[in-house]
């Protein structure tokens, strides 16, 4: 009877060790097949689906609507954002560098611990991080940004070309954001690594600030070669269009194959930010007087004590508002920016609040603590550190936007509360709705899955945009206390909502739910 | 023979369309130690949670030292001390931070000490400021059953506390066992390791499709007859 296939049998099963095209095809093919499966986990689809071609809508509407509004492609304010679009494309770029390497390489398909057991190549992990990385607001935000800012200062017909080249523009900055991260996650895994990545940062920090203290900001920005790009994507069908075309693309296959380098020598290095984090020292500190205090302070540290959302704050505090500085907004502008900051860093653990505790829910659940207690420290925690954020890049645009009149002030303020307990409010809202079970260990750990993190991206840029743009409507309105009546009625309706969830809570039904989830 | 500490009787628990609990009844008391024994999802782990206060009875009366824990959920965590099967640790707290917690939500004074002391026992003396995301699975287990015991609960619940640990954590997680039927406190035991449950514990209890099929004393469930028993009820 045989027992093995004979050398003379043809083999069915793949070689374990393939040549190089064959491991970049079926890097490719794996990434099929883990978005496939991430894809079925999704819970309620026809939501899931509705959210994707909504995404799909606005961003047509936003490239399009625009450019029929009242002063599109005129002299005005079209033209200021016409002769801005070079910087917010560079600003975009930024950005994208910023996210990826703060996100140690982008988001990943299958965390470290679930993928473990499974033959998964690194290159299939960078490509799997590009797939995901429009699946976050920043990213929505910067499309939609840039689109719409194209449609509304260069309405005509060669729009169409126009926006093609500004969605490979995103494409390339993706790419290559890509890169740097993976190159960035290489060396900050090397010897002397997280030295080196700090040196580096505050070497980039001291030439920003010098820029900027030297009133040369716009001189740089002038030199800036998205300008280049930027005349070409705006030439209509004329060879300049077709090489800028040629170009991104070019570059942004080469960054997708050439990423794949650094991907692999970062996957055989020790990740250094979460091997010290875990291995750190933390003496014993005198007891807060409270419990609630004590319950507070837990919670503190399993914040600050996480790569992902030290990492991750760090950049939506800073990177705003440092595009404050630089692209001069005004105070009446600003409201935008607790909106934003408050959004992404509810995307950090917010969305997932009860996930903090891992798989120490259970034994916390099991302390002599009222359930209302653990609610309000979270809540509390939330809170902090959505506010913290918000009020640094809030500092950072200060520096440039000079001292705001009353009205100003009002409304910022203003925005600022009535944001942070709508975010909040939300946030604990869908933590008790739907709780999943993640380790926040890893750099690119999110508290979701991807696509419920398109939904709660979507909605949380929505309520909060709209949110902001009110009060920066009032901002223009000489009365101050126009501000305050607006954020009334808002403060009362999302404090209500925060306390009905707080309610719910209180069911230990739906607490063990939640509980025995997060846990899993 | 006196009250029973813990008093199980037709429990009940649903998730859904699955029934975990499937009516089942536990008498444990003062001083003895009880070990639930059964295959995976035969609705162990579940009935500690119910007993922990972290997840409510569908059906049926439960109490523990005469509390009901639908009604006086939080005294019954006062009186308990819980070691959860999966973890049980909250990943970037050092273990110092879980037992001052601990400590502080049980109002307990001059606890450090003692705190120390089960510590060392259980090997984790020189890891108690670092947090514990990095322990090995192991020294999380371990971690786990100081949590349980270091404030002397009436009762004490530990589900799965031998999985994946060395025999030095083995040991410490019997004398724990020891110290605390010695003071007069319920243990129970859940374990799929049947020498170590048969060894730390006076009862056994074993549990099938979420329901209780024996409830026999531990000498019985011993050496290979023991193991043809304990097979037979497992089919």
């Amino acid at each position: 009877m045989p027992t093995a296939p004979s050398s003379t049998e043809p083999r069915t099963t793949a070689p374990l060790v393939p040549g190089r095209v064959q491991a970049a095809r079926r890097a490719i093919q794996d990434v099929g097949i883990l978005f496939r499966f991430r894809a079925q986990a999704v819970r309620r689809r026809h939501l899931t689906r509705g959210l994707a071609l909504s995404f799909l809508l606005v961003t047509l509407a936003v490239a399009t609507v625009p450019a029929f509004l009242p002063g599109a492609n005129g002299p005005g304010r079209a033209f200021d954002m016409f002769l801005l679009l070079p910087s917010a494309m560079a600003g975009i770029l930024a950005l994208n560098v910023a996210s990826a390497v703060a996100s140690g390489g982008g988001r990943e398909l299958l965390s470290r611990d679930q993928a473990s057991p499974y033959p998964i190549s690194p290159t299939t992990d960078h490509l799997g991080a590009l797939v995901l990385a429009p699946f976050n607001i920043a990213w929505m935000i910067q499309a939609w940004v840039l689109f719409g800012s194209m449609a509304y200062s260069y309405a005509g017909a060669k729009l169409f070309q126009a926006q093609v080249a500004m969605l490979l523009w995103l494409v390339f900055c993706t790419t290559l954001g890509q890169v740097v991260a993976w190159t960035m996650e290489a060396v900050r895994r090397g010897p002397y690594g997280i030295g080196i990545t700090r040196g580096l940062l505050i070497c980039l920090a001291l030439v920003a600030g010098a820029i900027q203290l030297t009133g040369h900001a716009t001189d740089v920005l002038d030199t800036i070669p998205t300008l280049w790009v930027f005349q070409g994507a705006v030439s209509g069908w004329g060879a300049r269009w077709w090489l800028v075309l040629a170009i991104l693309l070019g570059t942004s296959i080469v960054a997708i194959a050439v990423g794949a380098l650094p991907t692999h020598v970062a996957a055989r290095r020790m990740p250094r930010d979460e091997a010290r984090m875990e291995t750190d020292q933390h003496e014993p500190r005198r007891l807060p007087r409270t419990v609630l205090g004590l319950l507070i302070r837990a919670d503190r540290a399993s914040v600050w004590r996480s790569v992902p959302m030290r990492r991750g704050v760090l950049v939506l505090a800073i990177g705003p508002g440092l595009v404050a500085i630089f692209g001069d907004l005004q105070w009446a502008s600003m409201t935008i920016l607790p909106g934003l900051v408050a959004s992404g860093g509810a995307l950090l653990f917010g969305v997932n609040a009860w996930c903090l505790d891992g798989r120490g829910a259970l034994w916390r659940e099991n302390l002599p603590v009222p359930a209302s207690a653990l609610f309000d420290a979270r809540a509390w925690v939330l809170t902090e550190f959505l506010g913290v954020a918000s009020l640094i890049t809030i500092g950072l645009g200060a520096l440039r936007a000079g001292i705001p009149g009353p009205a100003e002030a009002s409304a910022l303020v203003c925005t600022l509360l009535v944001v942070l307990l709508q975010v909040v409010g939300a946030s604990m809202r869908w933590s008790l709705a739907h709780p999943y079970p993640v380790d926040l260990r890893s750099a690119r750990a999110t508290p979701a899955p991807p696509a419920a993190m398109v939904g709660y991206s979507a909605r949380l840029a929505t309520s909060t945009t709209f949110t902001s743009l009110i009060f920066s409507g009032a901002a223009h309105v000489p009365d101050w206390r126009l501000s305050v009546l607006l954020a009334i009625p808002c403060l009362l309706w999302s404090g209500v909502r925060l306390e009905r969830t707080a309610r719910r809570w209180q069911d230990p039904v739906a607490r063990a739910l939640v509980v025995t989830t997060t846990a899993a | 023979m006196s009250e029973p500490v813990v008093d199980v009787r037709g429990l009940h628990v649903r998730f859904g369309e699955v029934e975990a609990v499937a009516g089942i009844d536990v008498q444990a008391y003062a001083g003895q130690a009880t070990a639930l024994l059964g295959r995976n999802g035969a609705g162990k782990s579940t009935t500690m949670r119910v007993l922990a206060g972290v997840v409510p009875p569908t059906e049926g009366a439960v109490t523990v030292a005469g509390h009901d824990i639908r009604t006086e959920a939080l005294t019954v965590k006062q009186l308990t001390g819980y070691c959860p099967d999966v973890g049980g640790l909250v990943p970037r707290a050092t273990p110092w931070e879980h037992l001052q917690l601990s400590a502080r939500l049980r109002r307990m004074t001059n606890w450090e000490e003692h705190a120390r002391d089960l510590l060392e026992r259980f090997e984790l003396g020189d890891v108690m400021n670092r947090v514990t995301g990095g322990f090995s699975h192991g020294m999380g287990r371990r971690l786990s059953v100081v949590l349980a015991a270091m404030h002397e609960p009436r009762v004490l619940l530990l589900d799965e506390p031998f999985d994946g640990v060395d025999p030095i954590g083995v040991e410490a997680t019997f004398d724990v066992i020891a110290d605390a039927r010695a003071r007069g406190a319920t243990i129970l035991l859940s374990t799929h390791l049947r020498d170590l449950a048969i060894q730390a514990c006076g009862n056994v209890l074993v549990m099938r499709g979420g329901a209780q099929v024996a409830s026999v004393d531990a000498e019985d469930m011993a050496g290979e007859e023991g193991a043809r028993a304990y097979r037979a009820l497992l089919d």
